[in-house]
């Protein structure tokens, strides 16, 4: 019996030390790590609307903000949004950047874990450029009849793509006509 | 055996991946690219040469019951520290690597050395060996990953290194060419011991 | 009926598109090692598929009612190689006690399982997918049996194999690879399939 309490107190303490060691560590890396991560979502938010100096956040979709994008006057240039489906082999996220007709300005593909060589060229700019000034009914492949030309090999990840933007434009749709009721509706109560 | 011939042992003679077939999962799943080769190769060494220090400075103190539980802890500990370090300091790399840095733990490696050699050998000759199989190790990662995306992507190290002409094999970066490049180097590992 | 519908596609998927040994590379090593004999890689398999699932049962518990709630997710990894490693050591001395033929099937593998990626990996899949509890017991069974028929496949050939010529340097492990790679490239042809 005694032989095993220290078995149990040997394998114990190693355990111990091992966590004590590792919170440690974590807590020097977590906020490394979350800060990179804002960084990353930031850099992204600028590439795809450089038109705009400040964010404002406007609403939540897909667990992330979806941003209002302004110029040094305080007018709205933008949105920027988060698209996110699943596609191939993993949830495959976009950061969008949408002018104030509800274009696409730019994309940027921030997150994949597609096959490499097939889907994971959808990282390549000549495949993200053809989403530019595109609107949310021309987001279509041209396997379903549309305009984006899907990358070999690997139809799925780039209907994903198109879907997930999509879905996105007919969100912000929503919102942005919301905003503008309210609006109105605040000029009116001020008339 | 003198120190240069424990520490060289790994590259080529009993080499962890070509004759013994350990640790092939990493290996198949990160060579397709010389890039995650070598990120994925330092990673290990790194876990085994200080899983190697660990287990060879506290084996007296461990009673032989728990044995291979206590091992598992210091590995699964020093992988833990290269995800989280990996995450912070190059988020690329982590995030191409993915699942195969947790699963570090498991390389038969890792293990293999702490119980064939740390668990009965003094720090310095650990840290010797540690060094030799990691190094090893990712010699085949490397060799791997250079064949597969020349042929796959035309390119090494992301840069091209082929004529625009070359029509790149994909099936060299997809799963079945990790198999199939695998078999052949193996292949030729036995016809060169003959 | 949507659920019937959930758990078929995520079969289809775990089993055949994403297959754990062809697409995803885990679990290799015993792909390799224990597929010279149909008999034993049909044991093999069996154990596979029974600690996977048990794996992803228990693994996914103590993540959602341990590390999360006491915020020590970074302790992940310890935890649940150490909740497999007692897992497989468990499992192995109930067979022993109440089913001693199937201990003497299954016997000689269950040490090998521990440092078999597949069930670490599943059981790290389960949390990154975000899986409810069902979900990840059933992704932990049907990846089990993804791998038993891949297994199982590779064993038969390899039993023709052996009366095959080959040369020399080829014989055994090489061309056990080569074969895995025409087989992963069939699987291929499971490619986006969704239901």
């Amino acid at each position: 019996m005694k032989y095993y309490l220290k078995l149990g107190f040997v394998l114990l303490s190693i355990t111990i030390i091992a966590s004590g060691v590792l919170a440690y560590i974590n807590s020097i890396t977590k906020p490394i790590i979350e800060e990179n991560q804002r960084k990353t979502k930031e850099e992204a938010r600028l590439e795809v609307l450089p038109s705009a100096v400040a964010f404002d956040s406007l609403s939540y979709f897909n667990d992330e903000v979806v941003y209002i994008g302004k110029n040094e006057n305080g007018e709205i240039v933008g949105y920027t949004f988060v698209a996110s489906l699943y596609g191939y082999s993993g949830d495959v996220k976009t950061m969008i950047g949408v002018t104030q007709e509800l274009v696409v300005n730019k994309i940027k593909i921030i997150e994949q874990k597609e096959t490499p060589g097939l889907g994971a060229n959808c990282q390549k700019q000549e495949f993200q450029k053809q989403f530019e000034n595109k609107n949310k009914s021309s987001m279509l492949v041209d396997k379903d009849g549309g305009e984006i030309i899907s990358i070999t090999g690997a139809t799925i990840t780039t209907r994903t793509i198109a879907n997930s933007i999509k879905t996105g434009l007919v969100m912000l749709e929503e919102i942005t006509s919301e905003l503008e009721e309210l609006t109105s509706d605040k000029e009116e109560e001020i008339k | 055996m003198t120190f240069f011939k424990e520490f060289t042992k790994g590259f080529v003679k009993e080499n962890p991946v070509f004759v013994m077939a350990l640790g092939l999962c990493p290996v198949l799943a990160v060579s397709s690219s010389v890039e995650n080769a070598i990120g994925m190769g330092a990673a290990a060494t790194f876990v085994l040469v200080f899983s190697n220090i660990f287990i060879s400075l506290i084996k007296n103190f461990i009673p032989n019951k728990i044995r291979i539980p206590s091992y598992i802890v210091v590995i699964a500990s020093f992988v833990t520290i290269v995800d989280m370090v990996m995450e912070a300091y190059v988020p690329a790399l982590h995030k191409n690597l993915g699942l195969f840095i947790p699963l570090i733990v498991v390389n038969c490696i890792i293990l293999g050395r702490a119980e064939a050699f740390a668990g009965k050998n003094n720090v310095a000759r650990s840290i010797v060996d540690g060094l030799g199989m990691g190094i090893g190790f990712t010699l085949a990662l490397i060799v791997i990953a250079i064949i597969r995306e020349i042929l796959g992507a035309g390119q090494l190290l992301g840069f091209n290194v082929l004529p625009e002409t070359y029509n790149p094999m994909l099936i060299a970066i997809l799963a079945p060419g990790a198999f199939i490049v695998m078999g052949l180097l193996m292949g030729l590992m036995n016809m060169k011991k003959k | 009926m949507e659920f019937v519908a959930k758990i078929f596609s995520m079969a289809i998927a775990a089993i055949f598109v994403q297959n754990f040994v062809l697409a995803r590379f885990l679990g290799l090593c015993p792909y390799i090692g224990v597929s010279k004999k149909l008999d034993s890689a049909l044991g093999m398999g069996m154990a596979v598929i029974f600690v996977m699932t048990m794996a992803s049962t228990f693994t996914w518990l103590i993540q959602t009612y341990l590390l999360v709630p006491f915020k020590i997710e970074f302790l992940q990894t310890i935890a649940f190689i150490l909740t497999i490693a007692s897992l497989v050591q468990l499992v192995e001395m109930v067979i022993q006690k109440t089913a001693p033929a199937l201990y003497k099937a299954l016997g000689v593998f269950l040490p090998l399982i521990t440092t078999n990626c597949a069930v670490l990996g599943v059981a790290i899949l389960n949390i990154n997918e975000k899986f409810s509890f069902i979900e990840a017991i059933l992704n932990g069974f049907f990846a089990g049996l993804g791998f038993t028929l891949v297994l199982l496949l590779m064993a038969g050939i390899r039993e023709k194999l052996e009366k095959a010529e080959l040369p020399k340097s080829m014989k055994g492990m090489p061309i056990a690879m080569i074969v895995a790679g025409c087989m992963a490239l069939a699987f291929f042809g499971f490619a986006g399939l969704k239901i």
